[in-house]
């Protein structure tokens, strides 16, 4: 089978899932009990404007019909409009997925970098003392809730160090000319580093541990036997045979742990008020504004299979063994 | 379903099958209590868990039900046939310094089908002293009707009356003169007349002050949400503010005449600019009031919809005649429609009307009004910053209003003390964490207002047994209001048993809160006196009482 046919059939199963995501999300929300006119309960709000406001939101059509609609608009781009904002959900999510993107990515290329290091070299480390008090330490950090993490890194390197920022992406008032002057303040990077921390530390117990056991596999194979042999150094043996060898299945797991991490972002985002897609899905289900809070998680299933699919692509560009034939 | 009560003396054979057991007094269903979650509602959590037990002293079975808001609002508002007891809150918010919104809203007859009448409450004696105090503009005679309106719902108690609570605010009084902070009457320190008022006494001229909500919209057209409107109150004059002694005031408006009872011509102050440079007009005022009831503006349409006729007279004079007297015309009229400028919205509006929008979902970049001031940017879910108008003739002290928004209610107070806001605005946490932190920092002031607002348990008056309202006083006198104060409320709150707040004092029936009358004794003997069986056991109907719940 040809590279491009196989590559098109993944594509084809993955527009499959996202089929299913969409439908399941159009049916969770409606089903879920509540109602969306419950935020604007007041006393001066007769009940025609009510009215209204249910036909302007389509809730007035029948559940199949409110499908259709929902399904024909998708394929045309059309996420709908905000039931709280009253404005188009795409505007909205624009302009919070960079601030959320930037958070993920700078927390997983820290999580990677720290992970993949300290896996490799607790690999060499095996049977030692270090070895049994780092492992405890590395699976208890993947056990700690993010928000818990988030607010004892703010308790201590906010409130009572004083050293960082408690939240936001920059100080009140401040203006930058544009997006690339704003991220390589210093004003930035400040109010960055605390949310960017605690989702890094969540998350750099997967490379580590991956990477580690990865190296123990690799570390027992011929070559390297034959690179000590040669009687190279440590370090020759342990990066330059043994991590490059041991690193491919952890560079796939990257592109996997983006979804995840995007999870993670809800959390997070609340506990240091960062202005990104998680925290706005949260409101969104909160106020019961399905259309936001549909695109809201839509993008996020996007970026999890587009991922996903980056994934099985990188296994078969880096190791030409694997085929999808 | 619905229910209804019937005699079963008077009952036909279908009825009498029904109730087999006839030799005695019909029981009382258990009762379904609704409450908000404790993560999203602490306070009420607590008091429906006390109230609840307090209930089951008489023998009452009662059986708490707890839902998050959108779904209770569906349970009570949307099915108004099928809830029992749930817990509710009135936010107090500055147009309801008069208190016709409140009392006539909400136990008007005319509301009951679909307003927010929602408990179903109908006293044709009550209906018609609402309706008269609504056209009467002597305040006196006014007042007296307010307070006998009052006296009713206590005697009739449709629903019962809680707390009305106290918020704390706090500030960093080394940035800014602590009595240059107004404290308005009902609604606080964060107040409009705080955010004039304040002044800086270092190098920091700006307010920065926090909200858990997020900002929907900055549109003088929209009733967004409760934050969005501390921005549109500066951005947009109107031609009558609520002052810190909550009466209405001329703003925009230099002076007021009532010509007959429903004829009021107001004068424009000379000069007032728009953000833009254009002078506010006598027609853009007339502009901003078509707007309201043009069809575009649904949420602002019910505060134009008395005005039957606006007209220009001699350079800068709108005079308004009015469909019917209206005695809170002031307060909810001219204190709440923004003024907007007719050259930037004449187009828009134009342009809605041929479509399926209206212009609630008009987001401007910027937004331009007259007020004090001036809106410069918004970045979404992270602050927005609005900027001195110095020629404003109110201009503030301050030299920007920032507002961040930050849902970590732990996260604003560390924000306050580090600096990073300096005006706590919206603290969801507990007050005694605030008034802690407050002596332990020393650089701030926290101070608590009794709202407007208050928080009550409403009872469903189409079913039984609330119908009764012998029952409904017992279940309320069963409640020591007290133990709510302390236990639920923390103490940042006072004890209430009138819909109108203490805050309001004109308005306000003291004797009703203070000659209320409660404790389990208490409440057993109404019960008792009623009718009422198995008290304190296994509470039962009086004698030729049947509860029968139709389709």
């Amino acid at each position: 089978m040809s590279k491009f046919k196989s590559f098109l059939i993944r594509t084809l199963q993955l527009a499959l899932v996202l089929w299913a995501v969409v439908t399941i999300l159009f049916l969770m929300f409606r089903l879920m009990p509540g109602n969306p006119l419950a935020a604007y309960i007041d006393p001066t709000f007769t009940a025609e404007q009510q009215e209204a406001l249910i036909r302007q939101f389509g809730l007035d059509q029948p559940l199949w019909r409110q499908y259709f609609t929902y399904l024909a608009n998708l394929l045309q781009g059309e996420l709908g409009y905000s039931f709280r904002y009253r404005t188009p959900v795409a505007d909205r999510i624009w302009l919070l997925l960079p601030n959320t993107l930037i958070l993920t990515f700078s927390s997983l290329i820290v999580a990677y970098a720290f992970g993949i290091l300290a896996g490799a070299w607790l690999a060499w480390r095996r049977g030692t003392r270090t070895e049994a008090a780092a492992l405890p330490v590395v699976l208890a950090t993947r056990a700690m809730p993010e928000f818990w993490l988030g607010m004892v890194l703010l308790a201590i390197f906010s409130f009572s160090l004083g050293w960082f920022p408690a939240g936001g992406t920059r100080s009140a008032g401040t203006s930058y000319d544009s997006l690339w002057a704003l991220y390589t303040s210093s004003n930035f990077l400040s109010h960055l580093f605390l949310p960017m921390m605690t989702l890094a530390i969540y998350s750099q117990g997967l490379p580590l541990l991956l990477m580690r056991s990865n190296m123990l596999d690799v570390m027992k194979e011929d070559f390297i036997t034959m690179a000590k042999i040669k009687g190279l150094s440590p370090f020759a043996v342990v990066i330059r045979h043994g991590a490059r060898n041991a690193l491919l299945p952890v560079m796939t797991s990257f592109a996997i742990s983006v979804g995840y991490q995007l999870q993670g972002n809800v959390v997070v985002e609340s506990v240091f008020s960062w202005p990104g897609l998680g925290r706005e899905l949260v409101n969104a289900v909160a106020a019961s504004d399905y259309p936001l809070a549909q695109g809201a998680f839509l993008m996020i299933a996007v970026v999890v299979i587009a991922m996903n699919l980056l994934a099985d692509l990188l296994y078969s560009i880096l190791d030409p063994r694997i085929s999808h034939a | 379903m619905k229910a209804i009560r019937n005699l079963s003396l008077g009952a036909g054979i279908a009825a009498s099958l029904w109730a087999t057991a006839s030799f005695a007094q019909d029981p009382i269903r258990q009762i379904e209590l609704l409450s908000r979650p404790q993560a999203a509602q602490p306070a009420e959590f607590q008091a429906i868990q006390l109230i609840a037990q307090e209930w089951r002293k008489l023998g009452l079975d009662v059986k708490v039900n707890v839902m998050p808001w959108s779904q209770m609002a569906d349970a009570v508002w949307y099915n108004r046939d099928t809830w029992d007891v749930t817990a509710w809150q009135m936010t107090g918010r500055p147009e309801r310094s008069d208190p016709d919104e409140i009392i006539f809203n909400l136990f008007h007859s005319s509301t009951a089908e679909k307003g927010y009448n929602f408990i179903g409450y109908n006293n044709p004696a009550y209906d018609k002293i609402v309706e008269e105090q609504r056209v009467t503009v002597d305040p006196e005679q006014r007042k007296a009707l307010v307070i006998e309106a009052q006296e009713i719902l206590a005697a009739d108690q449709p629903n019962m009356m809680l707390v009305h609570p106290q918020q704390a605010f706090a500030f960093d009084k080394t940035v800014f003169d602590p009595t240059s902070v107004v404290d308005q009457s009902g609604i606080g320190i964060r107040s409009y007349w705080s955010w004039l008022n304040i002044t800086p006494t270092g190098d920091q001229k700006d307010i920065i002050v926090n909200s858990s909500d997020n900002v929907i919209a900055v549109n003088p057209l929209y009733i967004s949400g409760v934050t969005d409107n501390w921005l549109t109150e500066l951005i947009y004059d109107r031609l009558f503010r609520v002052g810190a002694d909550g009466l209405p005031q001329p703003w925009l408006a230099e002076s007021f005449e009532w010509r007959d009872d429903t004829t009021i011509a107001v004068t424009l102050r000379e000069g007032a600019t728009f953000h833009d440079g254009q002078p506010v007009t006598a027609e853009d005022v007339v502009f901003s009031y078509e707007a309201t009831t043009g069809g575009e503006a649904p949420m602002y349409a019910p505060f134009g919809s008395n005005v039957s006729g606006i007209a220009v007279e001699g350079d800068n004079t709108v005079v308004f005649t009015l469909g019917t007297q209206s005695a809170s015309f002031l307060t909810s009229s001219l204190a709440k429609i923004n003024i907007i400028p007719k050259h930037v919205w004449d187009p828009v509006l134009a342009d809605l009307s041929t479509k399926d929008e209206n212009a609630e979902s008009h987001q401007e970049d910027m937004p331009i009004g007259s007020g004090a001031f001036k809106f410069v940017r918004w970045l979404p879910n992270e602050e927005i910053v609005l900027e001195a108008n110095a020629d404003h003739f109110n201009a503030p002290k301050a030299e920007r209003f920032i507002l961040r928004l930050v849902p970590n209610a732990e996260a604003a107070l560390g924000m306050l003390r580090s600096g990073e806001i300096n005006f706590l605005t919206d603290f969801q946490g507990d007050p005694q964490v605030l008034l802690d932190a407050a002596e332990q920092d020393g650089d701030l002031e926290v101070v608590s207002t009794v709202d407007i607002g208050f928080r009550y348990v409403a009872f469903n008056l189409r079913r039984p047994p609330f119908d009764d309202p012998a029952f409904r006083r017992a279940l309320s006198a069963a409640v020591d209001r007290r133990l709510i104060v302390n236990a639920a409320f923390k103490k940042f709150a006072v004890a209430s048993n009138s819909v109108v707040s203490p805050a309001l004092e004109y308005w306000h029936a003291a004797d009703v809160v203070d000659g209320f009358q409660a404790g389990t004794d208490v409440a057993k003997s109404i019960l008792e006196e009623a009718g009422y069986g198995g008290v304190g056991d296994k509470l039962t109907y009086p004698e030729g009482v049947s509860e029968t719940l139709a389709d």
